[in-house]
Parts: structure tokens; sequence; C-alpha cells
């Protein structure tokens, strides 16, 4: 059952204390009702009214850290089934897969190669998140040592000790463990030693079982040993279980039917023989963490760019820099093109205007990530910001002429630039796709 | 004059008798469907004299059938006629006619037929039909006459000479038939839907010259059944077909089988776009203005009956630009006059504000303001290129015509330069623009039985349904319940849609059965109810856009209004931008509505709640923007002094202020019953 | 797994493509689309639907093709009705999609070329077509036309309509029997809009794919992947103007950035990637039907599907 903030209010003391630290049980209420307050902060409330919003007011899946430092992440704490209902939080910790057996020159380069490499798309750094360093060995020695080669690579990335051993686990900890490494697995035969293993090192745990029913259980049982921080492995014989099982999680974590699922999914790519069908599927449907061997170049950048894709908030377009950016070798008499910062109007634009091969200037103003038409209709592309953006971005002295190409659906506002820059304005056409064959026609010096 | 009556009597009794002559098995050539009249109306195969009387007796006596069976029967091998006529037309270029009729590039058929008294008349009729993308047949003299007069014939000109005699038009019935089995999904012996499918959707006309045989006029009356409009240009009496002069013949026509033209071109001397909206005309740029306090100017449309909108008309009654000396002000007068089937009075003034954005279009032109109070120019380098006032006039009309192809089937303009006629009109539209004025601000919820909807949100907030009604607009502010019904006349499946209110569930809370209804159909199942007066139970979904946020402060009892522009911070702790994030995206969040900036001050803001009188809090700045409007509204409520009880954010900007400024002015929500 | 979702009560409904000698046609194969009760993947034990189809795209003058393709393919590229032969043959395509890229020459008029190549790649492959025709609304009525005839009896696939531009391909679908591609930008409601359109022009569903827009990874690939999960989601819950199943083809894929200005060595892997991982999302998202150009994409796509669908046949229930 969810909550709506009324509800909550009513539940509240009403007093307005700010103890919880907004500044009305109202604003409090509100902020429980959207999964992202703290009950525990409310000095006054009664048993029953804690009992009744702690159910429905805790977010619906665990929030879980990985890692500690610059590279920690967090999984978890979603809140909707689809993305367009209102946006993924959390994308997955993708991370690479090395063994206790390999030589220790291999280790290290995976893990040095995730520690530095880097890829940057829309203004944002996307990296892979960690290494997970599996016990083929069966040794605890080799896995320790294992671990210590990575430890001693100082990238500092975050880990998952895949030993199924607690034996193997606990040497692997002693190495890593103040460093929140995630451990994997705890099965029915092995939660308690498993939790006594993430109680001391703090922690958290992947539950293995062959069914999402004793994936409940487990987690109930590792509550019992005092343990919440648990993700659910999801990595079934067939990959065919996959979507059907995380979708299932997640629906029933969502409505809260079934508490004891509210996890976040742990999938490991390596066992199965299509592992790029298997990272889509993980990204795509739900997955926290993911485990995958070392990526080749081409599957590298078309994962972390789909993660990104799956985890840009609808709701928020992405934006780019505000700025003056060329388009070939532009030089004094080239066309200056004006469009927003809206990064899918951006590149668009940016992609028709190489093929038109003509040199030219993009200048991006800053409509807060809005395309032309919301942009133009609320106001945020006006005159002055054409006006003040020309200023900021010296495009006085960058070119020779004083005239500016505005996109076709901005035309209202033509008269208006005009007025106040001083500039000629031109209005382009409405569809970029139409932009080269508007420049062959349309621009003369 | 023939009398009618007697004529298809005596028609159908020479064609049962021609009937019953044919004997042995016969065929059309080329066709799937046999007769294809008979297979459509029985089911038949029809392939013998035989079975042709069967079906005819099945069918009580149609003279199609007749027809048909009689033309098949002699119309074999060396029976067929030669060129130019076509006889029967087979199934490979009936389909290719009918793909054409789909694909709009002919708008319909048209079967001219009878004996013309000369043949420029039927010329004359015939070059129209070609202009306005009509494939038409000819059947009888009708051929001859039009050979005579030169005119080409065949299938690439659109003009299809049937046959020789008047009962060869039945080819233009089994085309329409066809073209009903292979496009319209009618089954063969279901008469019923072949007869609907004919009537509402075969976009056919007859025209008819006098002089047509008995038969033929058998023939063409049955048309009537299919729904066909058949004008008669004279020379018969009784009956109901409708008689008509040959210039008017096309047009009456296409208008009753709602057969448009589509016009896509603005044929005057100045680039018309989009693109010049916003270029303003400077004064040292101006040829003339008009209005803009310079000189009296307006502009008014109208909704004429069809009779007396000449379509493309455009008359200038005064001095045109070259009796206009450069950089003067002239008055103006534009009334464009508009008919159409759908068209309605209330629609007016939303049309009436296109006159300032197609104004703006043209590349040399400029319009500001509406009513009385426009204010026009025409650049020098326009008046340069030969544009003329009579050419605004024309790219107003031609502009209607394009962007409501459906609402509108004639436009004509009436640009007004003479100053005593411009005074006079002035006088005249002023007195209707307060008509207008009267009519919409008196428009209650309860006067009508359809609210709209507005679903245009639903790309970032994919539940958020708006209901708009006449006295709550959208809650972004920008589309009234008028906007919304205009919108789906024009967009029948677009974002706005009817909205039947059905059975009243609350009356306060304004809760309606068909609202529910359409609310969870509409928000995919995600909304159940929906009240339309109150915020505090199943309110309206808020998508993101609203101008106001109205939310509910358990603590005074009241509920304060926060609108986008205002960035401090708001007695409830939260600013609007925080608000805004929590309660958008198309929740339904009970104690918050987004609201348009007018709704407050609507009868129906807050009704379940107790009205105005639950006001607490509101900026300064709306205040001020709504000031005049406010007060006399909370006079007429008999609460003069409640304006000044509104706090704003010079009163208080925490709780802690708002209620002690509340019970300083004994704010009247404080002894209201209880929000919670 | 068992069955999870909640009742959703909707079904999406079924196209076929392509007809089969049996079926009055000339076509090996003949596919049934649709017929998902369920989101995508989930249903086993009730309805999970067809399993994707996998569609190879070609075209008729691939000037106009991404170099990409064409380096990688070489000479085949110019021969049409050969480049679908080995669409079939070599790259284990379930159907071709050609496309009529020769209108793009500015004053196209050579219409009897558009009938000849129809029939030519209809000839070349046994596989039902996939026919996109005009890129110019000016030459629409005569292009339609043409493919719709030449197609007569093979259950063609035509695109693309869009609103204020759909009547064209309508006329040919309704007059020779074939279905369409409906097209809008990444809008649910536009795509509902355009559905009601063709529905009130007489198409009927059966004969409808909804094609939502498919950007490419990277580039708006996020609103397509949501679009259609809105789509799927909306027609489950019974909105029955969505319930047509769906074509996605992220056909800027070898145009972007980083696939066209990779490292030669790689730039094909990449391709392929691109391509791999917008289709499978795309499948993810509840397309019926995911379209490449790569050559080497579509035995990756066909496995996976194969293995995600239970080793279901395409067509198949």
């Amino acid at each position: 059952m969810v909550l709506k903030a009324l509800d909550i209010y009513k539940l509240l003391p009403k007093k307005n204390c700010k103890e919880c630290g907004d500044p009305t049980c109202l604003t409090f209420a509100m902020k429980l009702a959207s999964g992202k307050g703290d009950i525990d902060k409310c000095p006054y409330l009664d048993l029953n009214a804690k009992n009744i919003l702690g159910a429905s007011t805790r977010p619906p899946i665990q929030l879980v850290k990985i890692g500690v430092g610059e590279r920690r992440f967090a999984v978890g704490e979603e809140f909707v089934v689809f993305r367009h209902e209102k946006t993924f939080y959390h994308p997955p910790g993708i991370m690479f897969q090395v063994s206790d057996i390999w030589p220790a020159e291999k280790i290290e380069s995976v893990t040095r190669r995730v520690g530095s490499e880097h890829f940057v798309r829309v203004g944002t750094d996307l990296t892979f998140s960690g290494v997970a360093i599996t016990n083929e060995s069966g040794d605890p020695d080799v896995f320790s040592k294992a671990v210590g080669v990575v430890e001693a690579t100082g990238t500092h990335i975050p880990e998952v000790l895949m030993a199924a051993d607690p034996v193997v686990q606990e040497e692997g900890l002693k190495k890593c463990g103040n460093f929140r490494p995630l451990i994997y697995s705890a099965t029915k035969d092995t939660y308690k030693p498993m939790c006594a293993l993430a109680k001391k090192f703090g922690s958290p745990l992947v539950v293995s079982a062959k069914d999402l029913e004793s994936l409940g259980e487990m987690t109930k049982l590792c509550n019992a040993e005092g343990i919440t921080d648990l993700l659910l492995d999801l990595s079934f014989p067939s990959l065919r279980d996959y979507v059907p099982a995380a979708t299932e999680i997640r629906q029933k974590s969502i409505s809260r039917s079934a508490p004891e699922l509210g996890y976040p999914i742990f999938l490991d790519t390596t066992r199965y023989e299509m592992q790029d069908t298997a990272l889509v599927l993980g990204i795509d449907k739900y997955a926290g963490v993911i485990v995958t061997p070392a990526l080749g170049p081409a599957s590298s950048v078309a994962t972390l760019t789909l993660r990104q894709n799956i985890y840009t908030d609808p709701q928020k377009p992405i934006q780019m820099n505000p700025g003056i950016y060329p388009v070939g070798n532009p030089g004094k008499e080239s066309p200056v093109l004006l469009t927003v910062n809206f990064s899918l109007t951006y590149f668009t634009v940016q992609g028709y205007l190489e093929s038109s091969r003509v040199p030219c200037y993009m200048f991006i103003v800053d409509t807060e990530g809005l395309s032309v038409l919301t942009a133009v209709a609320a106001g945020k592309l006006n005159e002055t910001l054409v006006r003040d953006s020309i200023k900021k971005f010296d495009l006085e002295n960058l070119v020779s002429h004083r005239r500016l190409i505005i996109p076709g659906y901005a035309s209202p506002l033509s008269g208006k630039i005009e007025e106040e820059t001083g500039w000629k304005v031109l209005v382009g056409p409405r569809d970029a796709a139409e932009i080269g064959d508007y420049l062959q026609k349309e621009w003369k010096i | 004059m023939t009398e009618m009556k007697t004529a298809i009597t005596l028609g159908n009794a020479s064609l049962k008798k021609k009937l019953n002559a044919i004997e042995g098995p016969f065929a059309y050539e080329e066709t799937a469907y046999h007769l294809p009249v008979a297979y459509a109306l029985t089911g038949r195969p029809v392939h013998t004299a035989q079975e042709a009387i069967e079906v005819y007796n099945l069918t009580d006596e149609n003279p199609f059938v007749a027809c048909e069976s009689v033309l098949a029967f002699s119309e074999q091998g060396p029976g067929r006629e030669p060129a130019p006529y076509t006889g029967f037309i087979g199934d490979a270029v009936l389909r290719k006619l009918g793909y054409s009729l789909v694909d709009g590039s002919i708008l319909g058929l048209a079967l001219v037929i009878g004996t013309p008294g000369n043949s420029d008349t039927a010329s004359r009729i015939c070059r129209e039909l070609q202009e306005k993308y009509m494939l038409t047949f000819l059947a009888g003299d009708v051929v001859p006459s039009l050979s005579s007069a030169s005119v080409k014939l065949g299938l690439e000109y659109r003009l299809i000479p049937l046959g020789s005699t008047s009962i060869h038009g039945v080819h233009f019935v089994d085309i329409i038939t066809r073209v009903a089995l292979m496009f319209g999904g009618v089954v063969p012996g279901d008469p019923g839907r072949l007869l609907a499918y004919a009537n509402q959707r075969a976009k056919a006309i007859a025209i008819v010259f006098p002089g047509l045989d008995n038969e033929g006029i058998a023939l063409v009356d049955a048309l009537r059944l299919l729904g066909i409009p058949i004008l008669s240009l004279g020379g018969y009496e009784g009956g109901e077909w409708t008689t008509t002069l040959p210039q008017d013949a096309v047009r009456e026509g296409m208008e009753r089988k709602g057969i448009k033209v589509t016009v896509t071109a603005i044929p005057i001397p100045m680039s018309c776009s989009p693109a010049f909206e916003g270029k303003s005309i400077r004064k040292e740029e101006m040829y003339v203005e008009f209005g803009g306090g310079r000189s009296p100017a307006f502009e008014l449309l109208r909704v004429k009956p069809a009779s007396e909108v000449t379509d493309g008309l455009i008359r200038v009654m005064g001095p045109e630009i070259e009796s206009v000396k450069e950089g003067s002000a002239v008055p103006l007068g534009i009334i464009v006059d508009v008919a159409g089937k759908s068209m309605r009075k209330d629609f007016e003034p939303v049309l009436e504000r296109r006159i300032h954005n197609f104004v703006n279009y043209g590349e040399g032109s400029w319009h500001v303001a509406q009513r009385d109070l426009i204010w026009v120019r025409i650049s020098k380098d326009a008046v340069k290129n030969g544009i003329k006032i009579e050419h605004i006039g024309k790219l107003i009309a031609t502009k209607f015509r394009i962007d409501f192809p459906d609402l509108l089937d004639a436009v004509q303009v009436t640009m007004v330069t003479d100053l005593q006629a411009v005074l006079a009109g002035k006088k005249e539209a002023e007195g209707i623009y307060e008509e207008r004025d009267r009519r919409i601000q008196g428009m209650k919820d309860t006067d009508v039985d359809l609210f709209y909807s507005c679903t245009l949100c639903q790309t970032f907030a994919p539940n958020h349904v708006c209901i708009i009604t006449p006295e709550r607009p959208a809650l972004c502010g920008a589309i009234s319940w008028l906007d919304g019904k205009i919108a789906y006349e024009i967009s029948p499946s677009g974002a706005n849609q009817p909205v039947e209110k059905g059975v009243v569930i609350d009356r306060d809370k304004g809760e309606f059965e068909g609202v529910n209804r359409f609310v969870k159909k509409a928000s995919h199942g995600e909304v159940e109810r929906c009240s339309l007066y109150s915020i505090m139970e199943y309110p309206m979904t808020c998508c993101g856009c609203f101008e106001c946020i109205a939310l509910m402060l358990p603590e005074v009892n009241g509920i304060m209004v926060v609108n986008r522009e205002y960035k401090g911070d708001t007695p409830s702790g939260m600013s609007f931008s925080t608000l805004a994030g929590t309660i958008g995206g198309g929740a339904q969040t009970p104690g918050f509505a987004g609201i348009s900036k007018n709704y407050i001050l609507s009868d129906r803001f807050l009704q379940d709640e107790g009205g105005i009188e639950r006001l607490v809090w509101l900026p300064s700045l709306v205040k001020e923007e709504l000031k005049e409007r406010l007060v006399k509204k909370l006079n007429e409520l008999g609460h003069p002094d409640l304006f000044e009880k509104i706090a704003d954010e010079t009163k208080a900007t925490t709780l802690e202020e708002l209620v002690a400024f509340l019970d300083e002015v004994q704010h009247p929500a404080l002894a209201m019953k209880p929000l919670l | 797994m068992a069955e999870n979702s909640p009742d959703l009560g909707g079904k999406i409904g079924y196209v076929v493509l392509g007809a089969t000698k049996a079926e009055d046609g000339t076509r090996s194969v003949s596919y049934r689309l649709g017929g998902e009760s369920d989101l995508p993947f989930i249903g086993m034990k009730t309805s999970l639907g067809s399993i994707p189809l996998v569609a190879f795209e070609i075209c008729d003058d691939p000037s106009y093709w991404s170099p990409i393709v064409t380096s990688y393919t070489g000479d085949l590229v110019s021969d049409t009705p050969e480049w679908a032969t080995a669409a079939e043959q070599q790259y284990g395509a379930d159907l071709v999609r050609l496309y009529l890229t020769s209108t793009k020459r500015r004053g196209f008029d050579d219409f009897p070329s558009i009938t000849k190549v129809t029939e030519d790649v209809l000839s070349g492959t046994g596989l039902p077509l996939v026919v996109e025709g005009s890129n110019e609304p000016a030459i629409d009525s005569e292009i339609f036309q043409r493919c719709g005839e030449a197609g007569q009896g093979e259950r063609l696939l035509l695109g693309t309509a869009e609103a204020g531009r759909y009547r064209s391909v309508a006329a040919a679908a309704m007059a020779y029997n074939h279905s369409m591609v409906a097209q809008s930008p990444i809008d649910i409601n536009l795509a509902k809009q355009l559905n009601i359109l063709l529905r009130e022009i007489g198409v009927k569903a059966d004969h409808i794919m909804i094609d939502p827009y498919t950007g490419s990874l990277g580039y708006g690939f996020e609103y397509s992947y949501s679009v259609m999960e809105r789509i799927r989601y909306a027609a489950l819950k019974g909105d029955t103007d969505l319930a047509m199943p769906m074509i996605a083809s992220a056909m800027d894929s070898l145009s972007v950035k980083e696939v066209r200005e990779a490292d030669p060595v790689i730039r094909d892997d990449i391709a392929v990637a691109w391509e791999f991982y917008a289709a499978l999302s795309s499948a993810v998202a509840g397309a019926s039907i995911v379209c490449v150009r790569h050559p080497k994409t579509v035995p990756l796509l066909k496995l996976a599907f194969r293995e995600l669908w239970a080793g279901k046949k395409p067509g198949e229930f």
C-alpha cells in the first residue's frame, strides 16, 4: 500500500517542531511520501504510527552501498517499474571479472584498466565500476593473494569477492574488508557464516537460491542475522529466466506485496555464452550489480552508453554546456547557428551540420535542457538570453559578420532578437534534416 | 418538361422488358465480381439470363441489376462499343482508381448524363470537375456533345466516356460498388453495409442535363438510395432531384457530399511562412500602417450562411495601395466571413485570433493586438514587389482554408479602407465583441454537457489528464474550454477530446461519472476518480505545466496558492520548484493541485473546501495582477475586506508568521469547517 | 518462471506478413506477429507471443547508404536482388527491408524502375518483404501505387506513413492487401492519433505496425525505449488503438559519431555493437521486428532471440 502525503500527515504529530530538519510536518510528510524521508527523524511518533509508516515509507528497494571513496556506488532505492513513470536512479555497477588463477599481471592490468579507463559522452564521465575476483583455485591463500594484487594497484575501485566457501571468503575480506566489498554469496547452507562475515566487515551480501521464493526466504533468514544490505542473485542456469524474474521482483517490491524481495539484483553474465545479450538484459531490466568478463572496445562503449541512456531522467533531459562549438574549420565569415542546450537537439543538429560540409559555429544557449519548441513556449529562449550569450561567449570577436541563424520554431523571436542584439536574424528550417540544404541555398556572405 | 413519376415507372417497365429479352450465358470481362451490383446486393454470381431475372426479383426489381444484366449481355465480344467508349471497366484499372481515391489524388466521382443544350455548358462543367480533382464519368448524349466541342476524353483527362446510352451510367454504380467491396470491407450479400458505405463514404455526385430518356431517369433516380446528390439542370418536373444552375452544380454537389478541395499555395507576390512571424516592420521600413492609435481599425470574423459567402472572394472597399501616400496611416476594417457545415458561432473569437498569425506570416506584413486595437503595417519592400491591400485579404482567406480544411467550406474577406465605412463597421464590431464577452464570461459548467480533455503533456507526464470546463481552464492557463472545443472540431483525433459529464456523483466536489470514466481510460487505468472542484480528495493530476500550485495548510485551515514566477519561500516550507518536483509528473496528490491563475477567480475555485474564503496566501505579483477582478468578485460575494486579509510574502514567508497574520486580521478560514 | 504480471487484460493484435504458395503468394515463409498478452519475454506459460524478427535493410541506390556497410559488403550492394539473396542465404535474416533510396535523387522520375526493383527483389529472396517507398511527398502517389502493385499477393509491409503523409501508403496497402508501417515521432499519443486516422480511411488494425521512431544508441534511444514500453503497456491495459505489433529500426546507428569516426580496425565491431544493443533493447521494450544494416549483426540477434524465446521459430507460437 502506497501512502499519499496527506495520509502520512494525518499520522504525524503535527507539532511543526522542526526537529526532523523540515520546516513543517507537511513538508516532512511530502518527503516520506516520495520515499526520500527517514521516518526515524521524527522524535514524537507513536509506535502505532511508526509501524504503519515504517512499512510504507521506507524505499521499496533497499539502498545498498558498495565500495568506499571516490569510486563507491550505490544501487537499489528505485521507485518505479518503468523509467517513464519517473526515472531510474541508480545505474548498475558493471564489474570486470578477474580470476585468482590468473597471473598477477593479468589481474593487475584489468584492475588498472577499470581504474583509469573512462569515456566522455554528453559531458559525463563514463566508467566501469569495479572488479569481481573469482575464487577458481579453491585455495584461500591463492584467493587472498589475488585480492592483494587488486588492492596493491591502489586504484581503490569497488570489488566483489566471489568465493562460495566462507573460509576462503574470509581470507579475501581480510585483505579488503574495510572497503565495503560485495560478498558473493550466501546460500541456504552458508548464510550463517556469511552473515557473520558481512557483519564483521560491514559488507553487503549477495544471496543465492534456486528461485524467487527461496530467495525471499533467504533474505528473511539474513535479516534475522541482522543483515539488511542484501542483493538477490538472479544468475539462474538459463538466461531466459532472467527478465521474468527481475520483472517480478521489481513489480512485487514496488507494490510492497513482497517486502522480502525488496533488494537490488545481482547478475553474473560470465555464466552464459551470450554475454552481450546478458549485459543488455541486465542493464535494461533492473540489475544492480553485473559481473562481466573484461569487455572489448566495441562492447565497452555500447554498454556504457546503453546504461547512460536507460538511467537518464526522462523528465530532466541531458544538457549540453552552453557555448560555441565549431563544426569543421569555421572562419570569421562562417555562419553561426543558434540552438538550445538539449543534448538530443544538439547532437541531431550537429550530425546534419557535419554532413552538410559547411564549416560553421553552433551557438548553444542555456534553455535548461528544453527543446526549441518548449523553450520558446516557456519563454526560456528569449531575446535577452541571446543577447547575454552573445556577450558571454564573445561571439562578436569570433566572426566578422553580424548574422545569426535561428531554428525555424523560434521564428516568433526573430524581430525581438534583432532589436535586442542588433544582429540580423535569419530563420532556419524547422526540421534539422533540412539544415544542409538551407545553408547551401541561403548562406551568402 | 418530363414528368418524373411517370418517367420512372415507364423507364423501369422498359428495363424489365429488355431484361426479359436477354438469353443464354454472359459475363463482364476482367472482373472477379461478376455483375457487381447484383453480386454485392445478394452475394450471387450472375452469369445467365435465368439468374439475372431471379436476382432482379430478389432485389425488388432493382434498375441497376436490370441495366447491368442488359449491358453485360449486349456488350459481349463484338457488341462492345468502339473507342472512345470504355464500356465496363475491369478490376485492375479500378484498383488504381480506388487507390487514387484513398490517396487523395482524386477527390471524388461524378456522373454527367443527359443531353446538353449546348456543348459549351457541358465542357465548362467538365472543366470545373477536372479542376476540382473529380473523376468524371459520362454516359449517353453528353459524350458526342463534348466531342463536338473538341474536349479531350479518356482516363488520363479524368473524363471517362462509359457508353453511348443513358443506361451505360450503371457502370458508375458498379464502380462505386466494387470500390466498396475492395476498399470498404463490404461483404457480398450485405446490402445494408453496401448502402451505408455508399451513403457515408462514397464521395460521388451526379449532374443531369435535360432530355434524359425514361430508362436513364429510372437509373439516375435510383442513385438517391446510395446517397448520391442529383443536381438537375432543369427539364424535369416533380421528383426529388435538386434543380440548380450550371455554374453552381459542381460546387453544390461537392458541398452536399462534403468533398473539399485542398488549398496549398497562397497566390500573392509575397512569401508567407511561420518563419516570418517574429519579423517586425520598423517605421523606416514601413510603407503604410493601419490602426495602432494612428487611424481607426478593427477586425471581425463572422460565420454566415453558405449562400452569403463566396469562397475566395476578396473585396477592397475604399482606396487601394496605389492611392495611399508612403508613410501614412490609413483606416482599416478586416471583415472575414466564413461558412462551413460544422462551423459555429462560438468558434468566431478563436478563429478571429488567427488573423494575427496569418498576417504576420507575410514577409512584408505585420500585425499586433486584436479586435479594435489592431495595428497593421505593410513594408516598402512588399509594396515594391506588388503587394496590395487586396493581397493581405487573399492571404487571410487562403490561410483559413489551408489551416481549417474540415471546418470551413468558404471564406471571403472584405478589406475596408474608407474612413466612414471603417467607423461604421467598427461600431458594429464593438457591439459584437461585447456580446461575445458576455456569452463567454457567463458560461457555467452547468450550461454544458461536455467538458474537454487535454493530454498534450502525456509526453512527459504519462498518466496526466487535464479536464477543462468553462469555469476551470487547463492548469497551464493556455487552453480554455472553448479552445479545447475548437481544437477537437479541427482535429477530432487530437489531444483534446470531448468528455461527457454523465451523472453527478458529488456536486460540491465536482465529481462526475463520465469524467471518472474518461480519466480512468485516458490515464491508462492509473487514476480512478477525479474531483474538479476540490483539492482534498481525488484532485486532478498535475503534469508540470501548471501556472500555480494550490495546497492546503492544515495549521491555518486554509489554502495557499503560489505561482511559477515566485522564487522565494512560502509558508508551507517549500518553494514552488520543490513543490512542483513533488506533485508533478502526472500524479494525484490529495491536498495539492496545479491550477491556472484565472481559476482563482472562478466560482468553482475550491468549491468543496468553501471557495475563495479558504485562500490565505498568494504572492503579491499575482495578487496585483488579479486585483481588479478579484476585488470585484469579493465585493460581489460580500467580503469586501477579504482581499487585504489574504497574506503575501510581504506579510509572511513562514508558517509562524502566517498564523500570526491571519489571527490578527481574523481571516475567515480560521473559523471554517476543519479541512482535515 | 511463473506468470507474474498483474492481470492486464489487453492483448496485442496480429499482423500477417508474406504469403506462401498456399496463401496465393510466392514467399517461402509467412509470419504472424503479435498475440502477446504480457510484457516482453514474460508470459512463458500463456502467450509469449511471436519471437522478434530480424529484418535486414538494403536499398536500391547504395550511394545513399552507410560506407561502413558498402565497404564491408563490396560490389554486392550495387545488385539489389543479389543483395536480398545474401540477406536471406548468407546473413540469415527473417525479412528483407528494401529502401527505395533512388527516389532521393533530385528530380527522380524513373517510375518503371520502382516496379522493376520491387519485382526483382521479390525474385531474389523468398522472404517476406518490407518496402520503404518514396522520400519525396510529391511523388508518393506514383511510387506507392507501383510498390503496391508490384507486390500484389505477397502481403508486403509498406512504409512509412506519418501524420500528414499517410494516404498513399494506406491506399497502396488497401488496394493490394498489404500491411503498413505507421510512424510517429516518439510520442504515444501521436502514435495513437495516426492509428485512428488510418482506421478512419479504412485501414484495418491487423494491417498496421507501429513504428515509434527509434533513435540510435546514445542519440535519443532512451526516448524510443520508453515510448515503446508505454505503447506496449497501454495496449496490454486495453487500449486497442495501440495494440499493434511494433517495428524498430535505429537506422542512424551507423552514422553516429562513435561509429562513423571509429578506428577502422574495429569500426565494423563498433557498428555491430551499436546496432545489436539498440535492437535487443528494442525487443526488450516490445518491438516485434528489429531492423539492422550490418550483415554481422543479424546472426547475433537471431541467436539471442532463439535463446530467449525458448527455441521457437519465427512466426510460431
